[in-house]
């Protein structure tokens, strides 16, 4: 029963961190980074680079999130700033640049399914039963991850734009605001967020070039649940991310793979606003 | 039919019926040539070349059906891949579980079609509902696909799970009669397709794609169209996959997948979505250089077609088929001769027996929260009345106008249309009823030429037809009046967002009458127009009121107008109707006077 508890803990603090970056950019660009599965990605391999390097694991999260928001500076320019306007071609070429970006992986480390080290390794026992301690660390990293947004959010001259920008772009462009600044930076951050959550999956499962794709789905499914608030993706993450390990523990671990995405369509078409405000 | 019509339909039928046969003559040349290289197709080509070409044949029906969807429809969908597995499955699951002799095949064919229009009707009743958005159908038509592939998984050895059915006796033809069984089903949907998107129903997809409110305030069932269209193409796309479950004689849960779903989308898009010929080149050229280069290049091939897909999304968002028809264009130099630019035969419909309207309002209110927008508005309005709703910005008008047309707006109070309770229908409905409304800002369906908007709203009481294009359009008389008397009757083969402002207004105008409406609503009709097209409205109106007997509800900025055409003036304030009288009443009420030059009620 603790380790079920624990389990929808941890796996809604990964689902959370890693639909993170996709929400950012679809409340501020109001278009959905599928290639996002793709940074995801991107991270992992990053980690993977940074050990077999022999560095140190910690390294591969802030090496991770620069990897991602460098890459992600470059496609927007090239991809992501034309289709502005365009939601559903914005879809389909992100899409495009996830399958470009998963061939170059593929070319420079193969398609073989490879494995990071951990930054940290054993169990910790808590309550009288054990549990993997990277898992826990996964949480504290989660909190770490979203108190530093809240706190760009909240607290920078960017946040402050880019809240601006959600609420009402013409209006922001109107006040002086760099609206196209604000775009490009929220996309390299978002880009670096899915890279960084790429990078603290690596540990729990294996890396090979087209591992993003699951989490994509299920983070996409997240953010258009929770509309574009960070509240509701928490919850949304909590509630259909715990419904999932519920249903893989009791019933079916291959059921429980499509629970998020199910769920999420049948709670749209009941609630168009999802678990955010109307 | 009226005298006037016969003369119409028969005086320019010749020149038009010719240049039918014409067309039809082409038509057949074009499936000639096709039927002859797919007949000849397995003596020329290597075996490889024919295999590949069979498998690419199926994959290009199923694109075809993406393009219909997403092309004419403007739903992107990634579901097809799904149904065309589920075709498939069911033929692998039928012929492994209960065995393989006729009955059992005509029984899979039968599930082939019938499971996957059912599962496409489930899907529609999720996706499409009045208010739902194009990306919420995009999000289920994502989700529908991963939900198929994992419930295989999931059946063990029912399924074949990961691994899929292998080994289960098939449908035998030799490799020639198989080439020519998928190329001829190929030629055969692509020429229904073609006949069906020249046809007046695909005017009507692309009128959803382009406006869908606007139409659903036609008083058409926009949900159940799209729903409609998705179990049909659904059946079609698993006829595709039974056919290639026995081609294959395997099937594998990659083909139901979502992967295979964006494959699909990706040759639509590189092909031209929106055109018939783009995807079909699209599909069977990217699959069959796939099957060459992937072994030569791998990963680079897979990376090209990736860096291309994104460079045509971006750049050219028709794709390549566009492209290439505008260079054969130049090159030959011939006019663009398409089906919506030939001469529409305009008629009018016989005038209906004279009805009595009534719009009955009775204690309407709507509020946001605490703020109310509306509160007790009692109105009632018969025929032959022009009423003005006056009353500065933010007074509650557009909303009056919203909760009378669609029956879920308003908070409490009851609106009667012609007698009807209105109750919660939503605008098709309330359409049905009698009740036509002109938006504020001209809604009006950009790609479709003038006369296919006019015909689009006469779809509620004339059926459009699967088969035929759009050649005689039959108007009401008042409908008539509106494009003679603003010259939009010469203008008939214009696409509609090539109009001027004047002009859109006038065609909106005359769509909303098209509908045979005993009442209707006009949210300023005349804003941004000339004086000189305003008078002619204005004109256009009275004679409506007065030789049509219709009841007007026109809401208006422009006092000058409003005391040269009503016939009765309401004032609303801050939500409540603070005058309801003549014209001279208004004129010298001190009331309104207050209100307009903002000196507090009185």
């Amino acid at each position: 029963m603790m380790t079920v508890t624990l389990d929808i803990v941890t796996t809604a603090v990964l689902l959370f961190v890693v639909a993170t970056g996709l929400l950012v950019i679809f409340g501020v660009l109001k278009i959905i980074n599928f290639a996002h599965g793709a940074f995801l990605t991107v991270g992992a391999y990053g980690a993977l680079v940074t050990t077999a390097f022999g560095l140190n694991p910690w390294l591969s999260f802030p090496l991770a999130f620069a990897a991602g928001a460098v890459v992600g500076l470059l496609v927007e320019r090239l991809v992501v700033r034309p289709l502005y306007g365009r939601p559903l071609d914005a879809i389909l070429a992100t899409w495009g640049l996830g399958i470009v970006i998963s061939q170059f992986i593929t070319l420079g480390f193969g398609r073989e399914i490879q494995f990071a080290q951990s930054p940290l390794s054993g169990t910790i026992s808590i309550l009288g039963e054990t549990y993997s301690a990277y898992r826990l660390i996964t949480l504290a990293i989660a909190v770490a991850v979203g108190l530093g947004f809240a706190a760009l959010i909240e607290g920078s001259r960017l946040g402050l734009s880019a809240r601006a920008v959600i609420m009402n772009e013409d209006l922001a462009r109107g006040l002086g605001i760099d609206t196209y600044r604000v775009r490009r930076m929220t996309f390299v951050v978002g880009c670096g967020l899915a890279a960084l959550a790429g990078a603290l999956i690596t540990p729990l499962s294996s890396v090979d070039p087209n591992m993003g794709v699951p989490w994509l789905i299920n983070a996409f499914m997240l953010v258009m649940v929770a509309g574009s608030s960070f509240l509701s993706l928490a919850l949304a993450a909590l509630i259909l991310g715990g419904a999932q390990v519920v249903v893989s523990s009791y019933f079916s671990p291959i059921l429980g793979g499509m629970t998020i995405v199910l769920l999420s369509a049948v709670v749209l078409r009941l609630r168009p606003a999802g678990f955010g405000r109307d | 039919m009226t005298e006037e019509s016969t003369i119409a339909s028969v005086a320019p039928s010749t020149p038009s019926a010719r240049a039918g046969v014409e067309r039809l003559r082409r038509f057949a040349a074009v499936l000639g040539a096709l039927a002859i290289l797919v007949a000849a197709g397995p003596f020329v080509l290597d075996t490889y070349l024919v295999n590949t070409l069979i498998r690419a044949f199926h994959y290009a029906l199923v694109a075809l059906t993406v393009d219909i969807l997403w092309g004419y429809a403007g739903i992107l969908t990634f579901g097809q891949a799904a149904f065309f597995g589920i075709g498939a499955y069911a033929a692998a699951l039928v012929f492994t579980h209960i065995g393989f002799s006729p009955a059992t095949i005509a029984l899979a064919i039968a599930l082939a079609l019938a499971a996957p229009a059912f599962v496409g009707l489930l899907l529609g009743w999720l996706s499409f509902y009045p208010g739902s958005t194009p990306l919420y159908a995009s999000v289920v038509s994502l989700a529908f696909p991963i939900v198929v592939t994992q419930i295989i998984f999931s059946g063990g050895t029912f399924t074949g799970s990961s691994s899929g059915l292998v080994g289960y006796q098939v449908v035998d033809f030799p490799i020639e009669a198989w080439f020519w069984v998928a190329g001829g089903g190929l030629i055969v949907f692509g020429a229904l397709a073609y006949v069906f998107v020249k046809s007046e129903m695909a005017r009507v997809l692309v009128a959803i794609r382009d406006n869908e409110e606007r139409c659903s305030y036609l008083g058409i069932n926009t949900p159940r169209v799209k729903i409609l269209l998705t179990a049909a193409l659904a059946g079609i796309a698993g006829l595709a996959g039974f056919s290639y479950a026995n081609f294959s004689a395997v099937v594998a849960p990659e083909l139901t997948g979502f992967v295979f779903g964006t494959e699909l989308v990706i040759y639509v898009a590189l092909g031209g979505r929106g055109t018939l010929i783009g995807p079909l080149v699209g599909t069977i050229g990217i699959d069959v250089l796939s099957s060459y280069l992937s072994g030569d290049l791998p990963y680079v091939w897979k990376l090209i077609v990736g860096l291309i897909f994104i460079a045509v999304i971006v750049a050219l968002p028709n794709g390549i088929a566009p492209l290439v028809e505008a260079a054969w264009r130049r090159l030959v130099h011939t006019r663009r001769a398409t089906g919506s630019e030939r001469p529409v035969g305009l008629s009018s419909k016989p005038v209906a027996a004279v009805s009595t309207a009534t719009l009955e309002i009775v204690g309407v209110s709507k509020s946001f929260g605490s703020l109310k927008v509306l509160e007790g508005i009692n109105l009632t309005i018969v025929d032959g009345e022009l009423v003005s709703l006056v009353g500065p910005n933010g007074a509650g008008k557009t909303t009056l106008m919203r909760c009378v047309s669609d029956g879920r707006e308003r908070s409490s109070g009851l609106v009667r249309v012609n007698g009807q309770d209105i109750e919660i229908m939503p605008p098709f409905r309330i359409a049905s009823l009698g009740l036509g409304r002109k938006f504020q800002t001209a809604g009006i369906f950009e790609s479709l030429t003038v006369a296919e908007c006019l015909r689009i709203a006469c779809a509620l009481h004339d059926q459009p037809s699967f088969l035929r294009s759009l050649e005689q359009l039959a108007l009401p008389a008042a409908a008539r009046l509106v494009i003679d008397a603003t010259g939009l009757a010469e203008l008939l083969s214009r696409e509609a967002r090539f109009l001027s402002h004047g002009q859109k207004q006038a065609l909106e105008l005359a769509m909303v009458l098209a509908l045979e409406p005993q009442i209707i609503l006009l949210d300023e009709p005349t804003a941004g127009l000339t004086k000189a097209e305003r008078a002619r409205i204005g004109r256009v109106l009275i004679d409506l009121v007065a030789q049509h007997r219709l009841a007007v509800v026109l809401v208006e900025h422009d006092l000058d107008f409003v005391r040269e055409i009503s016939s009765r003036v309401v004032v609303l304030h801050q939500g409540k109707i603070v005058l309801d009288g003549t014209v001279a009443d208004v004129v010298g009420s001190q009331i309104v006077r207050n209100i307009y030059l903002g000196a507090g009620h009185a």
